[in-house]
């Protein structure tokens, strides 16, 4: 995972597999990260990432939990097409946006 | 028809060994990419609910997992362990439902499960464990001579 803040956003980007595993050794880092910065906007971008469960839902209901304390808004990105279908079975984008961009760090 | 079994203890990073185990041994009868992706989700949420629920994080229980295909390309795929149980399936089976949102889990693994699979079937006792049984038929593919 890399991450970059640039002007109040926070970018994560995500690559490989985002298992169990990897989630559970992403999982701090992330939140201290959101901690550290208290960015008005968070982006996650899943371009890179191969593959995908329910534990990476949970990540992301918990990151969008953790910035709605904050008062921050968080934008899921670059789904592919497996990953979308899973993404849409949870229902979330009723609560949270979802883009297509090119920025990459 | 083929079959294989495999025992494993319940330490995280077996789910991925666990997952490209099976998407190896069901490479002879050739699966889409879009059914490797789904094969694998399937086994990942159900290692990991095996982990997290029956065994609660505890590295020492033992899953147990089955799979087999037949000559139609029927595959069968059995993923036990011998943890703590689900005291009420059908409030399990609420999408979005957890007992573990501290662990900030989705509460979307059973329901994954059930849109992936063409038969899904789930069977637990309190204090013996968890069985799931997932069938997924593959579809003929189109093109295999280009």
């Amino acid at each position: 995972m890399k991450h970059q803040y640039v002007d109040g956003t926070l970018y994560f980007y995500f690559y490989g597999d985002l298992d169990n595993l990897t989630v559970c050794n992403l999982k701090q880092i992330c939140i201290d990260l959101i901690e550290k910065y208290r960015p008005k906007m968070v982006r996650l971008d899943f371009e890179e990432v191969t593959f995908i469960d329910s534990t990476g839902i949970g990540f992301v209901l918990a990151r969008y939990k953790q910035l709605m304390k904050i008062g921050g808004e968080l934008v899921i990105c670059n789904l592919s097409k497996a990953n979308m279908t899973l993404f849409h079975m949870s229902g979330i984008f009723q609560i949270m946006k979802y883009e297509r961009n090119g920025v990459k760090l | 028809m083929n079959k294989m079994s495999l025992t494993f203890t319940s330490k995280l990073e077996n789910e991925a060994f666990a997952r490209t185990s099976v998407v190896a041994f069901l490479m002879p009868i050739n699966p889409s990419v879009d059914e490797v992706m789904e094969i694998k989700t399937m086994i990942a949420e159900a290692v990991v609910n095996c982990m997290i629920h029956g065994y609660e994080g505890k590295e020492e229980g033992n899953i147990q997992l089955d799979v087999q295909y037949d000559d139609e390309r029927m595959i069968t795929i059995q993923i036990q362990d011998y943890g703590c149980g689900i005291e009420n399936i059908n409030l399990a089976m609420q999408p979005l439902y957890t007992t573990k949102e501290h662990l900030e889990r989705s509460g979307m693994g059973l329901t994954i499960m059930s849109t992936f699979a063409d038969d899904f079937q789930i069977t637990s006792t309190v204090g013996t464990g968890t069985k799931v049984l997932i069938k997924k038929q593959l579809h003929v593919q189109q093109d295999e001579s280009k």
